[in-house]
C-alpha cells in the first residue's frame, strides 16, 4: 500500500523532470503523451493503494511513511512524510483520475501551441504538487504542497506570458495565496511552540490541550490559507482573473482540484477546527456568504469562463458550509462530484472556445446547439449536475450538505436559507449561460466564424473522449451515496472524520426545496433568455464591480505600500542613508580627482590605504609589546 | 591532521601569487583558465574535507595550530565546525562561479583581476576557518582589500563614487572592530577563540558595528546600492553572496558565541533593527527601478532575516540562519550573474526597458524563473525551509517578529515576481529583441549553482542536520544558554 502511494506521488514529478531535461529532443506531442501516461500511472497506483486499503479492517487503514528527514533543528524534525488513509486516498483518486483526463484533453486543446512542452512540464509538476498536498503526513509538507500548487497555478495562469492581462492575473493569484501561506505559517509557529511538532498525529492529538486562545489563532491561520486557496471571502478576487490561463488549466486547477484544497484542509485538520468551534462556524459562514455573492456576480458575467469560475467559487462555498458544520463526508462527496461536473463544464466550454477560434464572449455566441450538438449535450449534463437536478451528481451531494445544515440549530438554519438562495441562483446563472450560448438561431458572429473541429484525429479524440468520460461520471458519480439510503463515502471516511448526520426528514425537506428552487431558477432563465418573454434586467454596478473588492484592496493595501515605499525612498533612503555618505564621498572624490590624473592611480590609492592600515596595526603591536 | 584546512587556505593564496607572476604575453584566456582551474581545485579539496568530516561530533575538526606570539596568546589556529564548513563551501563555490564568470566575460588586465579573485578566495576561507581573533582580523582585512580594487578598477561608470563610499563604511567598521579585537585580546590575555568569554557590552558593540556595516544591516547600508550596482556582476555576487555571509558568520561565531550577556541584554533592539531592515529592504526592492536594485535591496532584507534567526539564539533560529546563509549566498550569486547576462544582452538593467525575454529563450527563462522562485521562498524550497526555521526560532521572543516575517513573505513574492515579469514577460522590448539565449559557457556556471539549490530544496536537512553536532553542543551554543 505504501509503495504504491509513493509511486503515485512521484510519477508526475518524473514526467515534469523528463520533459524539462528532454528539451527539444522530445517532440511536442511526445511531451503530452509522457505527461498523460504519468498521470494515468499515478491513477493506477492510487487505485492499487485503494484496493489494498479495502483489504484492511477500517480501524487499520492509516499508515505513515517517511522518506527522509526534510528540515531539522535539534529536536524539531520535519520529515518528508506521507500519510495514506481513507481521506488521502479519496483525494488521490480524484486528483490523479480527473487530472489524467484533463491532461489527456490538453493534448487536443494545446495542439499546435508554440510551447506545448512547457505546458506539459508545468501541468505534470502541478499534479505532483497537488498529490504532495493531499498525501502529506505533516503540516510542513502540506504547506510545501500548498505553496507548490500555488506556484504551478501562477505558472499556468501566466502561461501566455506575452499577454499583460495574463501576467497580471498570475501575479495577483500568487500574491493573494502568499498571504494565505503566511497566515498558515504563523499558525504553525504557534503550534510548534506549543507542541514541538507538526506531525499530524501529535498536533491533532494535542489540539484540545494547548489553550483556547492559541487553538483559535491556529485555526484562524489555517482558515486564512484555506480561504485564499479556495477563493472564498475575503480572498476570492484572484479566481475570476485566473481564467486568463488556458481552459484545461481552469478545469484542473481552478475547478476540480487546487481550489478545493481548502475544503480538504478543514477536513484534514478537523481536530483543530473542532477545538476552535467558533472559527469553524466562521468558515461555514464565509462559505455561505461566498456562495450567495458568487452566484449574484455570475448573473452579470459575459465571459463564458468567468461564469463557470464564479460558479466554482459558489460551489466551494457549499463545501465550506458543509465542512464548517462538521458535515465532512458530505463536503468531500460534493468535492468529488463537483470535480466531475465542473471539469466537464470547463472542458465543454473549452471545446466551444477552441471551435470559435478563441472567442470567450457569450454575447457573440448563440445557436450553437445546432452546430455542436454533442458538446451542447455534454454541457447540458454538466449544467443539470451543477444545478442538482436528479438523477445527476450534484443532486446527491449538494442536498446532503444542506440537510446537514438543518441539523445544526438556528445558525444552521440561516446558512440553510443562504444555500437555498444559492440553489435558485445556480439554476438561473447556469441556464442563462446555456440559453445564451446554445439557444436560438446562430448569431451573426457564429455565422461569420463557423465552429471548426481541430485538425487531426488525435487532437479530436483527445478533446472528445475525456469529455465523454466526465459526462458519464457527472451523471452516475452521485449514485455512490444517497443520504439516508446508502452511504459508503461516509462509512469509508468515518475512521478519519466523523460527520454529523441529518434525519431523513431533514434530507427530504432539503432535497425537495433545493430541486424546486433550482428548477425555478432554470424556469426564470428560460423565461428571460430562452423564450425572451422579458427583456434581461439591467445589471447593477455593484455586481459589475464584483462588490468593489478589487478597488477596496487596492486602496487598502497596494496604494499604502507604494506610498510608504515612496516616502521611505524620498524621505529616508535618499537624503539620510545615502545622502550622508554621499557628501563625505563627494569631498574625498574631489580631492582625489585633483591629486591624480591616471585611472590606475585608483589602485595606488588603495594599496596606499592598505599599507597605511597595516602600518597602524604594526604600530599598535609594537607599542603593546 | 589539519593539512586539508591549511591547503584550503593556502592554495588560493599560492595560486594568486602564481597568476600574478605569469608573464605578460600569456593570453587572457589562459590566465583566466588557470585561475578557474585553481578555484575548481579548491572546490574539490572542500568536497574532500566534507567527506572526511565527522558531522556527528560537535568539536573543532581538521585543526592546525602554530604559535605566533606566545606571550600574547596569538597563534595561527584554524579548523572547522560543521556550520563553518558549509559556509566555507559557499565561499569556495561562490568564488569559483565568480571566477568562471570573469573568465567568460573576459575581464581586462587578467593577471591582476584573477590574482585578486584567488586572493579573495583564500581570505574568505581564512575568515571562516580562523580560531584566533587576530588571525580572523587579518583575514578579514585581506578579504576587503581586493574588493576595493575589484570595484574601483573593473566597475561600471559610477565606480569611483561607489568605491569611496564602500571604503569609508568598511574602514570605519574595521577600525571599530580592530579596537574591539585588541581590547578583547588584552582583557582575555589571549586571542584564542576556542575558549574565552567576555561580558563587555562595548567590545561586543565594536564587533557588532563592524559586522553590521559589512552585512549590511539597516540603517548602515548606505554603501550597498551603489556598490552592488557599479561592481562587475560577479563581484556584486561575491559581495552579496559570500562577503555578507562572512559578516553574519562574524555575528554568530564571535559576537553571539563569546558575548552571552550582552547578546541577551541587547537582543530586543537588535531584533527590532533586523525586523525593520527586513520590511524596509523588501519595500524598496519592490520599487527599485533596475534588476540590480531589486537584488540589492532584497539582500538587505535577507540580512535582516538572517539576523533575526541568529539573535533568536536557539536551535531553530541558528540552524535556520545557517541554512539561509548558504541559500541566500547561492541565490544572490546566481541572480547577480543572471543580471550580468541580461545586462550584456540588453545593454541596460532598467526594468522598464526590458521584457519579453522568455520568448524564444527557454533556457534563460527557465534558469531565471527557477532561481527567482526559490529566492521568493516558495514553500517547498530550501529558502522556505531556512525562513521557516528562522521564524520558528524567533517566534518565542515575540509573535510580532513572526508577523513581520509573514509580511515579508508576501512582499518577497511581490518584488521577485515583478522582477521576473519585467525581464521575461510581455512582448520583447527593442532592447531585448535580438538577445540570444544563454550560451553553453554561461550554462556551465548556472546549472551547477541551480543544482545546488534544487538539491538543498529536496533535502535542507542535509545542512541543518550537520551544523552544530548531534546534541547541538558547540561552544557557540553552550555559551548562550
Amino acid at each position: 500500500m505504501i509503495a504504491a502511494s509513493w509511486i503515485c506521488l512521484f510519477l508526475p514529478l518524473g514526467a515534469a523532470m523528463l520533459i524539462t531535461l528532454g528539451g527539444t529532443k522530445l517532440s511536442r506531442r511526445g511531451a503530452g503523451y509522457l505527461a498523460t501516461l504519468a498521470c494515468f500511472g499515478s491513477f493506477a497506483a492510487a487505485v492499487v493503494t485503494f484496493l489494498k486499503m479495502l483489504d484492511r479492517v477500517p480501524s487499520n487503514r492509516t499508515a505513515y511513511s517517511t522518506a527522509w528527514r526534510w528540515a531539522t533543528a535539534g529536536n524539531l524534525d520535519f520529515g518528508l512524510r506521507i500519510l495514506t488513509d481513507p481521506l488521502a486516498i479519496m483525494m488521490m483518486l480524484i486528483v490523479s483520475g480527473v487530472g489524467a483526463l484533463i491532461v489527456a484533453y490538453s493534448i487536443g486543446y494545446m495542439d499546435g501551441d508554440d510551447e506545448e512542452r512547457r505546458y506539459f512540464a508545468y501541468i505534470s509538476l502541478f499534479v505532483f504538487s497537488m498529490l504532495l498536498l493531499v498525501q502529506s503526513g505533516n503540516l510542513l509538507i502540506l504547506l510545501a504542497g500548498w505553496g507548490l500548487v500555488g506556484l504551478c497555478s501562477y505558472l499556468l495562469i501566466g502561461y501566455n506570458h506575452e499577454r499583460p492581462a495574463a501576467v497580471a492575473a498570475a501575479k495577483k493569484a500568487f500574491i493573494m495565496n502568499a498571504f494565505g501561506d503566511a497566515t498558515m505559517a504563523l499558525g504553525f509557529f504557534l503550534l510548534i511552540q506549543r507542541t514541538g511538532s507538526l506531525d499530524f498525529e501529535t498536533v491533532f492529538g494535542q489540539a484540545g490541550a494547548i489553550g483556547t486562545a492559541s487553538i483559535n489563532l491556529v485555526a484562524l491561520g489555517l482558515l486564512g490559507g484555506a480561504v485564499a486557496k479556495s477563493a472564498q471571502l475575503p480572498l476570492q478576487t484572484w479566481l475570476p482573473d485566473a481564467m486568463e490561463g488556458p481552459t484545461p488549466v481552469s478545469a484542473l486547477i481552478h475547478a476540480a482540484t487546487m481550489v478545493t484544497a481548502g475544503v480538504y484542509l478543514i477536513c484534514r485538520a478537523h481536530p483543530i477546527f473542532e477545538a476552535a468551534p467558533h472559527v469553524q462556524e466562521l468558515a461555514a459562514g464565509l462559505g455561505a456568504a461566498t456562495l450567495v455573492m458568487a452566484g449574484l456576480i455570475a448573473l452579470v458575467q459575459t465571459d463564458i469562463k468567468r461564469v463557470i469560475a464564479y460558479s466554482t467559487m459558489s460551489q466551494i462555498g457549499y463545501m465550506f458550509l458543509g465542512a464548517g458544520l462538521t458535515a465532512y463526508a458530505n463536503a468531500m462527496f460534493h468535492l468529488m462530484t463537483h470535480a466531475f461536473f465542473k471539469a466537464l463544464l470547463f472542458m465543454g466550454a473549452g471545446i466551444i472556445i477552441h471551435a470559435l477560434g478563441g472567442e470567450q464572449d457569450m454575447r457573440k455566441m448563440g445557436g450553437l446547439r445546432q452546430l455542436m450538438p454533442k458538446t451542447s449535450l455534454a454541457m447540458l449534463v454538466g449544467a443539470l449536475a451543477l444545478v442538482g437536478i436528479p438523477p445527476f451528481a450534484g443532486f446527491f451531494s449538494k442536498d446532503s450538505i444542506l440537510a446537514a445544515a438543518l441539523a445544526r440549530g438556528w445558525y444552521g438554519v440561516i446558512l440553510w436559507i443562504a444555500g437555498m438562495v444559492g440553489a435558485f441562483l445556480t439554476g438561473l446563472y447556469t441556464f442563462r449561460m446555456l440559453f445564451i450560448v446554445f439557444g436560438g438561431e446562430p448569431s451573426a458572429y457564429v455565422q461569420e466564424h463557423p465552429p471548426h473541429d481541430p485538425a487531426g484525429r488525435i487532437p479530436r479524440l483527445a478533446l472528445a473522449l475525456p469529455v465523454a468520460a466526465l459526462a458519464v461520471l457527472a451523471t452516475v458519480g452521485g449514485w455512490l451515496q444517497f443520504a439516508g439510503v446508502w452511504h459508503p463515502v461516509t462509512t469509508f471516511l468515518d475512521p478519519v472524520v466523523k460527520s454529523i448526520a441529518a434525519t431523513n426528514t431533514q434530507e427530504t425537506v432539503s432535497s425537495i426545496a433545493a430541486v424546486v428552487l433550482g428548477a425555478l431558477g432554470i424556469g426564470v432563465a428560460w423565461w428571460i433568455y430562452g423564450a425572451k418573454k422579458e427583456a434581461p434586467p439591467k445589471t447593477s454596478p455593484i455586481l459589475e464591480h464584483k462588490f468593489y473588492f478589487d478597488e477596496v484592496y487596492d486602496a487598502l493595501f497596494y496604494r499604502p505600500a507604494v506610498g510608504m515605499t515612496r516616502l521611505l525612498r524620498g524621505g529616508f533612503e535618499g537624503p539620510i542613508v545615502l545622502g550622508g555618505v554621499n557628501g563625505v564621498a563627494g569631498t574625498i572624490g574631489a580631492l582625489a580627482g585633483r591629486v591624480r590624473r591616471l585611472q590606475t592611480g585608483l589602485v595606488r590609492t588603495y594599496v596606499l590605504a592598505v599599507a597605511a592600515s597595516m602600518a597602524v596595526l604594526t604600530v599598535v603591536f609594537l607599542s603593546v609589546r | 591532521m589539519g593539512w586539508l584546512t591549511d591547503t584550503l587556505i593556502l592554495l588560493p593564496f599560492g595560486a594568486a601569487l602564481l597568476v600574478w607572476a605569469l608573464p605578460a604575453f600569456i593570453p587572457r584566456v589562459w590566465v583566466g583558465g588557470a585561475a578557474f582551474f585553481f578555484s575548481l581545485l579548491e572546490v574539490g579539496f572542500w568536497i574532500w574535507t566534507v567527506g572526511r568530516y565527522n558531522f556527528g561530533a560537535a568539536n573543532l575538526q581538521e585543526t592546525s595550530r602554530l604559535t605566533w606570539f606566545s606571550e600574547f596568546g596569538i597563534s595561527y589556529h584554524v579548523g572547522f565546525y560543521g556550520y563553518t564548513l558549509w559556509l566555507s563551501g559557499l565561499g569556495v563555490i561562490g568564488m569559483a562561479a565568480a571566477t568562471g564568470y570573469g573568465l567568460w566575460a573576459g575581464r581586462d588586465r587578467p593577471r591582476a583581476y584573477f590574482g585578486l579573485m584567488l586572493f579573495l578566495t583564500g581570505a574568505v576561507v581564512g575568515v571562516f576557518a580562523a580560531q584566533d581573533l587576530l588571525l580572523f582580523y587579518v583575514f578579514w582585512e585581506a578579504m576587503l582589500i581586493p574588493l576595493y580594487v575589484l570595484i574601483g578598477v573593473w566597475g561600471g561608470p559610477g565606480r569611483m563614487q561607489a568605491t569611496i563610499k564602500f571604503v569609508i563604511y568598511t574602514m570605519a567598521g574595521s577600525l571599530l572592530m580592530l579596537a574591539s579585537v585588541i581590547a578583547y585580546g588584552l582583557t582575555q590575555g589571549s586571542f584564542d577563540l576556542v575558549h574565552g568569554h567576555s561580558e563587555s557590552v562595548w567590545i561586543f558593540l565594536g564587533f557588532a558595528a563592524g559586522f553590521a556595516v559589512k552585512a549590511p544591516l539597516w540603517p548602515l547600508h548606505g554603501w550597498l546600492p551603489d556598490a552592488y550596482r557599479e561592481s562587475p556582476p560577479e563581484v556584486a555576487g561575491v559581495l552579496s553572496g559570500v562577503i555578507s555571509k562572512a559578516a553574519t558568520y562574524g555575528f554568530l561565531f564571535i559576537a553571539i558565541a563569546h558575548f552571552g550577556r550582552p547578546v541577551s541584554d541587547l537582543r530586543a533592539p537588535i531584533l527590532v533593527l533586523a525586523a525593520i531592515g527586513l520590511v524596509y529592504g523588501s519595500l524598496l526592492a519592490f520599487r527599485a527601478p533596475d534588476i540590480r536594485g531589486v537584488i540589492a535591496y532584497s539582500s538587505l532584507a535577507q540580512m535582516g532575516l538572517i539576523t533575526l534567526g541568529l539573535f533568536a539564539t536557539n536551535v531553530a533560529g541558528l540552524n535556520g540562519a545557517v541554512l539561509q546563509m548558504v541559500n541566500h549566498g547561492l541565490i544572490s550569486m546566481t541572480l547577480f550573474l543572471l543580471a550580468g547576462a541580461v545586462e550584456r544582452r540588453a545593454a541596460t538593467g532598467q526594468l522598464d526597458r526590458l521584457g519579453g525575454m522568455a520568448k524564444g529563450r527557454p533556457v534563460l527563462a527557465t534558469v531565471l524563473m527557477a532561481t527567482g522562485i526559490i529566492a521568493l521562498a516558495v514553500p517547498g524550497s530550501s529558502a522556505f525551509a531556512g525562513e521557516f526555521l528562522i521564524l520558528t526560532g524567533v517566534f518565542p521572543h515575540g509573535w510580532g517578529y513572526a508577523v513581520v516575517g509573514g509580511i515579508a513573505i508576501v512582499l518577497a513574492a511581490m518584488y521577485m515576481l515583478r522582477l521576473i515579469s519585467a525581464v521575461l514577460h510581455r512582448s520583447p522590448a527593442p532592447q531585448t529583441e535580438d538577445a540570444r539565449d544563454l550560451r553553453p559557457g554561461e550554462l556551465a556556471l548556472f546549472v551547477p549553482l541551480l543544482l545546488c539549490l534544487l538539491a538543498l530544496s529536496a533535502w535542507p536537512a542535509g545542512i541543518t542536520d550537520r551544523t552544530f553536532g548531534q546534541n547541538s553542543q558547540t561552544p557557540a551554543l553552550q555559551s548562550i544558554r
